[in-house]
């Protein structure tokens, strides 16, 4: 029998592991989406007959600070605060904290919310960049906004941890200050908190999705609509399937690995305990997550994080390449740094779901995706010009992997459909349901590309830009320029 | 080779190929190939589901945006502008036409379901006459049967909207139906069940306290407390009875809830001999409740036990000399204020110091000018009529 050469073995291994490494994939997509599916129905049917009026009219509603970091948004500010100033919900306050914005930020709210500095008692629990004032408004109209005004501290993580700092109930719910929340937003998430039997919800989350093409009336959605332009309305269904079909998911069996820091509402003391947002990081939401499980864990606390199917917040996505890239950018750094800072946990049974589910699949279907695709296509190439390709064979595969992303990215838009027909129009609808097959060919490439290139910063420690998002705002306003960079 | 591929493509050699080679194919290429049929028959039901639920919400949009105002026309017409009601008339000399409601539309059953919904809706902003003519409407055109047939039914949602139409139209039924659900372990229907049970109830409408073996969630308490506090001509029990003789902590902590609410003094007892319990979650709830209630009586024992508290107990005590406002125990708050080493007591003891300011005064004054520059910081947060928390 002839004897196969290093080559032949070292493809032979590769094509097997690639082939269950595949395989896996595919089954925990179609285990989410069961497990997604259930839990919507469920979710339905227990919220069929809830009256969240009975909430709002309750002396025993439990406070939530709402905390949204405000860097350079002078041209947005006014709208978006008075946005979370209506939200309904009968204890809470808004928490704006402006992170040493070079605009006139600040005083655009001292001007138009009657702000006066006050001499506040603020408990600096987590160590932040220096806080140097607090305002609070003379018109009893806006009792419930504080101002913190600090020193720039070159990322969103510094100025919430500020927030947390100085918030006043045991629950807080992180945004964006650019993000338009759903007036009823604390209602459906202080919820599952609240209807808990065994454990302590430390978070709960829900659907965030694209406000590029709806139309915003004073800081409100008063029509959802998917984006008209291509690379948002990707982003949509990419967002639809990550927490309708990802996160409803894992909810079902406690396993949410993220909680967005666009919308999520969390428990003050465990954030605290576990040292708030990590300001170094580049995914600060999930690494703060990681954090508040593990705080958890070790201090035997039996604790879940719950995801509601319902979407709640709507944000600007990136319209442009470079924006995205660098936006994609940072997100595969700050997931490259998380796996490293807590690697000890990856296949470690003391930190149960976490150690054992969450981890691994983040490690091996998130972290380590990019990289196989990626080398998957040089072996291809390699192949082909050896002309070692079986092409039917190879089609088929590629027939196979293509329908199987387009099954699973339409049933999560049905589901999403199951929870609410978000759409008014079936021509929106067609237009979200068609983008699936693009999404495969067009967006897919760049989402590896983007990834590869942010894993190339974090081993190389290279310095990055934070932030550079150009925003366009909500209602035709004029573009605002945002810059800081980080140096790492 | 992609050529010829294709050639067998769009020659028709590809069915043979899948027919007749697939047996042939790699293990790996027959799961590919049964993997694509699949993905294509999923992505095409899918499609068809989204396409047939978008129709049939679309449809009883329609149906129901057509109804309503015909059933609105006839709630209008006959019950809010029944002439009776404008004459002042007692209930049971109104006469209601029910002719439009029986018109054979009236018979089926989506209809039906709507107008029981529309009732719901009117009950909810109409109390009085005009809501007990609705209640009547209900009854007379036999709509509490579609409501028992709700009921029968296996399914818990299903349950639940029976009980949610039942306690709406304030329709009563025998306890013996409603008190096995309160302990459901479905959740929801337990909680609708402890609604119903408390609005419908002609006997005794707390009994399923007594038997309460699943916890009362927060959220139930919201809910809970919401209809007992609402609903008209309840006969309110002593809730201390419970927060002594009750095994379970849920029930007791809501009924603390209801005694602040009742500023039921006869509890104070119970809710004082509570302070012995070794669940400290309970003891601050019980703290909670004689701080709210200003029972003065009890201050000195809170003050003698605040040392061998934990935090969070030691927090309400706190608050609650604060809130007796007696002033006998400035010296214990301004002790705390300066030498407590955790911010939330030092906020606390400040902010029970300017509560009591009638008595606190010069002590207030002292601090502000010899306390630490933290502590007069404190002082001046908890001073400010801005600040509320």
């Amino acid at each position: 029998m002839e004897e196969s050469s290093f080559w032949e073995v070292l493809a032979g291994f590769y094509e097997s592991t690639v082939f269950v490494y595949g395989t896996t994939l595919l089954l925990i997509y179609a285990m989410l989406a069961i497990f997604s599916l259930i839990a919507i129905s469920h979710f339905v049917k227990k919220n069929a007959f809830v009256d969240y009026g009975t909430l709002v009219a309750s002396p025993l509603a439990p406070g939530i600070s709402v905390i949204a970091p405000a860097f350079n948004e002078a041209i947005t500010i006014i709208s978006n605060v008075r946005s979370l100033l209506t939200l309904n919900y009968p204890q809470f306050e808004v928490i704006i904290v402006n992170d040493g914005s070079s605009d006139d930020t600040l005083a655009k709210m001292v001007d138009e919310f009657e702000l006066q500095e006050v001499e506040f008692a603020y408990n600096a629990k987590i160590k932040t960049q220096e806080v140097k004032r607090f305002f609070k408004s003379v018109n009893p109209a806006y009792s419930a906004l504080l101002v913190i005004d600090k020193v720039n501290g070159k990322s969103k993580a510094d100025a919430t941890n500020a927030g947390i700092n100085a918030a006043a109930f045991d629950y807080f719910l992180c945004t964006d200050v650019d993000c338009i929340l759903d007036k009823d937003t604390l209602l459906k998430l202080v919820k599952p908190v609240m209807e808990e039997q065994h454990k302590r919800v430390i978070a709960v989350g829900a659907t965030l999705r694209m406000a590029n093409s709806s139309e915003i009336d004073k800081g409100v959605v008063v029509r959802m609509k998917p984006p008209k332009k291509l690379l948002p309305r990707f982003q949509e269904i990419e967002y639809i399937r990550s927490f309708v079909l990802g996160k409803m998911g894992w909810t079902l069996v406690n396993s949410v690995p993220n909680v967005s820091g666009g919308l999520g509402l969390f428990d003050k003391e465990i954030a605290i305990r576990c040292g708030g947002y990590d300001y170094q990081s580049f995914g600060e939401d999930m690494e703060l997550m990681f954090r508040m499980c593990r705080y958890a864990k070790d201090n035997k606390i039996d604790y879940a994080i719950r995801y509601i199917p319902l979407t709640l917040c709507w944000t600007e996505g990136p319209e442009t390449l470079r924006i995205f890239m660098r936006q994609r950018t940072r997100w595969a750094r700050g997931l490259a740094q998380l796996m490293f800072a807590h690697k000890k946990m990856l296949f470690n049974p003391n930190y149960g779901n976490m150690g054992m589910v969450v981890m691994p699949y983040n490690f091996f279907f998130e972290l380590l995706a990019p990289v196989i695709e990626f080398t998957g296509i040089i072996y291809y190439i390699v192949m082909t010009i050896l002309g070692l390709i079986n092409w039917k064979y190879a089609i088929v595969l590629l027939i196979f992997v293509y329908t199987y992303s387009v099954m699973i990215t339409t049933i999560s838009i049905l589901w999403d459909q199951i929870t609410f027909r978000y759409y008014k129009t079936w021509r929106e609808v067609l237009l979200l349901c068609v983008t699936p097959f693009l999404e495969f060919i067009l967006y897919h490439p760049l989402i590896v590309i983007f990834s590869l290139r942010g894993y190339y910063f974090f081993l190389t420690g290279k310095k990055h830009t934070w932030g550079d998002m150009q925003r366009k705002g909500f209602g035709n306003k004029p573009e605002t320029k945002a810059k800081v960079v980080l140096a790492n | 080779m992609i050529r010829e591929f294709f050639s067998e493509l769009f020659s028709g050699e590809l069915f043979r190929v899948f027919v007749y080679d697939f047996l042939y194919f790699p293990t790996v290429i027959q799961i590919a190939v049964i993997f694509i049929f699949i993905a294509l028959l999923s992505t095409t039901i899918a499609y068809i589901s989204i396409l047939v639920r978008r129709y049939r919400g679309h449809r009883r949009d329609v149906r129901r945006a057509r109804i309503n105002p015909k059933i609105d026309q006839l709630i209008t017409e006959n019950i809010i502008l029944n002439e009776g009601i404008l004459e002042d008339k007692p209930i049971e000399d109104i006469t209601i036409n029910l002719e439009g409601f029986r018109k054979p539309l009236y018979k089926k059953r989506w209809v039906r379901q709507a107008l029981i919904d529309r009732l719901m809706e009117y009950r909810k902003n109409f109390v009085g006459t005009i809501g007990e003519l609705l209640r009547i409407v209900y009854l007379e055109l036999e709509l509490d049967k579609d409501s028992f047939r709700k009921m029968k039914s296996p399914r818990w949602e299903r349950k639940v909207q029976a009980l949610v139409e039942f306690t709406s139209m304030d329709f009563t039924i025998a306890d013996v139906n409603i008190l096995p659900l309160t302990n459901s372990k479905v959740r929801e229907l337990r909680a609708e069940a402890r609604h119903a049970y408390i609005k419908l109830s002609k006997n005794e409408p707390f009994k399923f306290f007594d038997i309460a073996t699943e916890p009362l969630l927060q959220w139930d308490q919201i809910e809970l407390f919401k209809i007992i506090t609402s609903t008209k001509d309840i006969a309110i029990p002593n809730f201390a009875r419970w927060v002594t003789y009750s095994s379970n902590k849920t029930v007791i902590s809501f009924c603390l809830k209801l005694i602040v609410y009742y500023n039921q003094q006869a509890a104070i007892p119970a809710v004082v001999k509570l302070l012995d319990t070794k669940d400290h979650f309970l003891r601050a709830d019980a703290i909670n409740c004689i701080g709210k209630m200003k029972i003065e009586e009890v201050e000195a024992t809170l003050v003698n036990m605040y040392n061998n508290q934990p935090l969070n107990c030691q927090i309400e005590i706190l608050k609650a000399v604060g809130r007796i406002e007696s002033g006998k125990y400035i010296d214990f708050l301004r002790q705390e204020f300066l030498h407590a080493t955790d911010f939330d007591l030092r906020k606390n003891a400040a902010r029970s110091l300017v509560r009591n300011e009638w008595m606190a005064k010069d002590v207030i004054q002292e601090l502000m000018v010899t306390s630490t520059p933290d502590n007069q910081l404190i002082l001046k947060h908890v001073m400010n009529p801005l600040i509320k928390y």
